[in-house]
């Protein structure tokens, strides 16, 4: 079972504190990894697949050098990381970014700041229960943290281990 | 790479075992006999290494059986003994024979139009090198003998193919079958969610009861439905229930393990828990001492009463909990829609009919075609079910049935087993060694298997030993059956203990730690049962 990692890229600091201690509950399993810039994602991200898979990646639209949009179109194209799950967190986005965004980058969720943290926390849930629903073949160890009801009924539609 | 070498190995050790018989003579044992030797020998190396999936070997077993054994097979067919006419002498009522043709004991063959032989007594007149002048009033010129009386298939009257291929509808396996369609149908209309709940409302937030009512749930759920299944279910329920714990509280691993122990000792209950039960059960009613359903649930339901207990102790002990309280919300109600109606009626009429059969006398084989015929008819499972039904289990059972078939036909039963004297090692210590051997094969090997090399094995000790004092057959092969059940010490033991590690919340040397103790405690139990308990039942 390789491990499934959560990025979170926000150039501003205070905000990417507030990101990761909403995620805490998720850490158990899922380890969350930061960036500020699209460049430095990008070698997190060569890292993360050298001990697992990208989950989520939670991005901040506006970033200094290359934007968010560019860097989840870009991310999508990559065969590696085309079924991460793919979320957008911003301020103010214009309608042109947007649907680049949902268009190109296949972008799963968008997120308004200021978000309060039940609904990062739902969002980032449901999320990665798409992921370990399309990428995985053992969903035990995720019931007790992602949607246990939609994993439980994946479960039942299984074929189960041959013979006692 | 491991994994080839154990499968090369495998290979090697069938063949070599399927062969030896037809390289050495074994005395005492007829030439089919040797022949099923082979095919056992190579089932047992397959069974245990696994080159192929274990169904896969059964399958193989009922061909080799259909090839080699029955009549209609190549080797029965091609290997027809020759046969000759007789030729009369001058003297009336006298005979020329072939010198082959007379046995020691004065006795010819004669072949009979169906293919079997009648041996008809002669008095020998002249003994010739090559022929022999005989005096006899049955034999007639008509009559075809055969030339080669000491021809294996002289003696031997193979069974038809038929025999072999209706392994697969032998009646305990529509017993399961009818089984498991009704867990089949539970599941689609989540009977089985609405009855953990139901089990699990009343005990409150006490993590020392919610443990006692998680294992009793798992145990009534699976003495019903595979274990497997019931396992991978109850996860379903219990896992979404840990969140709410501190990551290293103990309470975790005691909550998970609980779901694996009590499917393994549930599936105990009944004879339609578990595949090996069933195994046991076949081979029983094939000595005709088939046991009602309900007499099987008498004779389990105390040590699994019993080991329940003790496996909510030892939980725990080994693991005691951190926390005071766990909260539980289960959500799912019981389904009202009239097809769900339909299944709850099909159910408790199926379990009300297999509980009285002392009562109306009809087989359990037969009432559980029931469910097979009512299910289906009445909209409440579909084709997608049928399909769904574990033909790999009921093709493994299928071989297990067939090969105890022809071990006992060809006479390898009583010559394996001909060469101790049974009955000076008292029946007791033969049926406690009987199940010791089948908890250590089943830590490793698939439950099912085990009781199907050993089912036939207690059988054929059963008919030399049958006179030791305290052997009794149905005990015997229930202890098997149970002390299979036991074997749950490692991941690999059982497909429950495989999906339990699978949740990523234990560690290997917790299941052991569990798994090993609750296991030789309940081996100590089997043997107190085979000693005091199991006996009473014997007819």
């Amino acid at each position: 079972m390789s491990k499934i990692y959560i990025l979170c890229i926000e150039d501003e600091p205070e905000v990417l504190e507030a990101v990761v201690r909403d995620l805490a509950p998720f850490e158990a399993a899922f380890p969350i990894e930061s960036a500020s810039t699209a460049a430095e994602a990008r070698r997190v991200v060569e890292s993360i697949l050298q001990q697992g898979q990208l989950g989520l990646v939670l991005c901040d639209h506006i970033l200094p050098g290359e934007d968010g949009v560019s860097f989840l179109v870009s991310l999508h194209r990559d065969p590696r990381t085309t079924s991460s799950r793919k979320v957008l967190l911003t301020a103010q986005a214009g309608l042109t970014d947007t649907i680049q965004a949902v268009n190109q980058a296949d972008l799963n969720h968008y997120i308004a700041k200021p978000w309060k943290p039940a609904e990062l926390h739902a969002v980032v849930r449901q999320q990665l229960t798409e992921f370990v629903l399309q990428n995985e073949t053992n969903l035990y160890p995720y019931l007790s943290l992602l949607d246990g009801e939609r994993l439980g009924e994946k479960i039942r539609q299984q074929p189960l281990p041959p013979d006692e | 790479m491991r994994m080839n070498k154990r499968k090369v190995v495998g290979i090697f050790l069938g063949l070599l075992g399927f062969f030896l018989p037809w390289v050495i003579q074994f005395p005492g044992l007829s030439f089919p006999g040797h022949v099923t030797l082979g095919i056992f020998l190579l089932a047992a190396a397959f069974w245990l290494t696994e080159p192929v999936p274990i169904y896969t070997t059964s399958m193989l077993v009922i061909f080799l059986e259909v090839l080699l054994l029955s009549a209609e097979g190549p080797l029965c067919l091609f290997a027809r003994p020759p046969v000759a006419a007789v030729t009369a002498e001058a003297a009336p009522r006298e005979f020329r024979l072939p010198a082959r043709a007379v046995t020691a004991g004065s006795e010819v063959l004669v072949a009979r139009p169906s293919g079997a032989f009648d041996a008809v007594k002669v008095e020998v007149l002249e003994r010739g090198p090559d022929t022999v002048r005989v005096q006899s009033g049955t034999l007639s010129t008509t009559s075809q003998v055969l030339t080669q009386a000491d021809h294996w298939l002289a003696r031997y009257v193979p069974a038809s193919y038929r025999t072999f291929f209706a392994a697969l509808a032998d009646p305990i396996i529509i017993l399961f079958l009818g089984g498991c369609l009704l867990a089949d149908a539970s599941v689609k209309y989540r009977l089985d969610r609405a009855l953990t709940r139901m089990f699990l409302r009343p005990v409150g937030t006490s993590p020392r009861l919610i443990l006692l009512g998680l294992l009793i749930a798992t145990a009534v759920l699976s003495a019903f439905m595979s274990n497997t299944a019931t396992t991978a279910m109850m996860m379903t329920v219990v896992l979404p229930l840990l969140a709410g714990l501190d990551r290293d509280d103990p309470l975790k691993v005691a909550v998970v393990l609980a779901i694996p122990v009590g499917a393994n000792i549930g599936g105990i209950a009944t004879p339609i828990g578990t595949p090996p039960n069933a195994i046991a059960l076949a081979a029983l009613t094939k000595q005709g001492l088939g046991v009602p359903f309900v007499q099987w649930v008498l004779m389990a339901l105390p040590i699994v009463v019993v080991t329940l207990g003790v496996s909510w102790v030892v939980l725990m002990k080994l693991f005691r909990p951190r926390t005071a309280e766990l909260k539980i919300e289960l959500a799912g109600a019981f389904d009202r829609s009239p097809k769900a109606w339909g299944l709850y009626v099909v159910f408790g009429l199926t379990a009300l009919l297999w509980f009285t059969e002392n009562q109306h006398g009809i087989s359990s084989n037969i009432i559980a075609f029931l469910p097979v015929v009512a299910l289906p008819m009445f909209g409440i499972v579909g084709k997608k079910e049928i399909h769904a039904l574990p033909w790999d289990v009921f093709w493994l059972m299928a071989g297990g049935i067939s090969l105890g078939t022809a071990i006992k036909t060809t006479g390898l039963a009583e010559w394996m087993v001909g060469r101790v004297d049974w009955a000076s090692l008292g029946g007791f210590a033969i049926m406690a060694g009987l199940a010791l051997l089948s908890f250590l094969l089943a830590n490793f090997l698939s439950h099912t298997v085990t009781v199907t090399l050993l089912a036939p094995i207690a059988v054929s000790v059963g008919s030399v030993a049958g006179a030791a004092a305290g052997f009794d057959l149905t005990t015997a092969l229930v202890t098997v059956a149970v002390a299979s059940s036991y074997g749950m010490t490692l991941p690999i033991s059982t497909p429950p203990n495989a999906i339990a590690m699978g949740s990523g919340v234990l560690q290997t040397q917790h299941l052991v730690k569990a798994g090993g103790v609750i296991g030789v405690l309940g081996m100590a139990l089997v043997l107190v049962m085979t000693k005091y308990y199991w006996p009473l039942f014997a007819r």
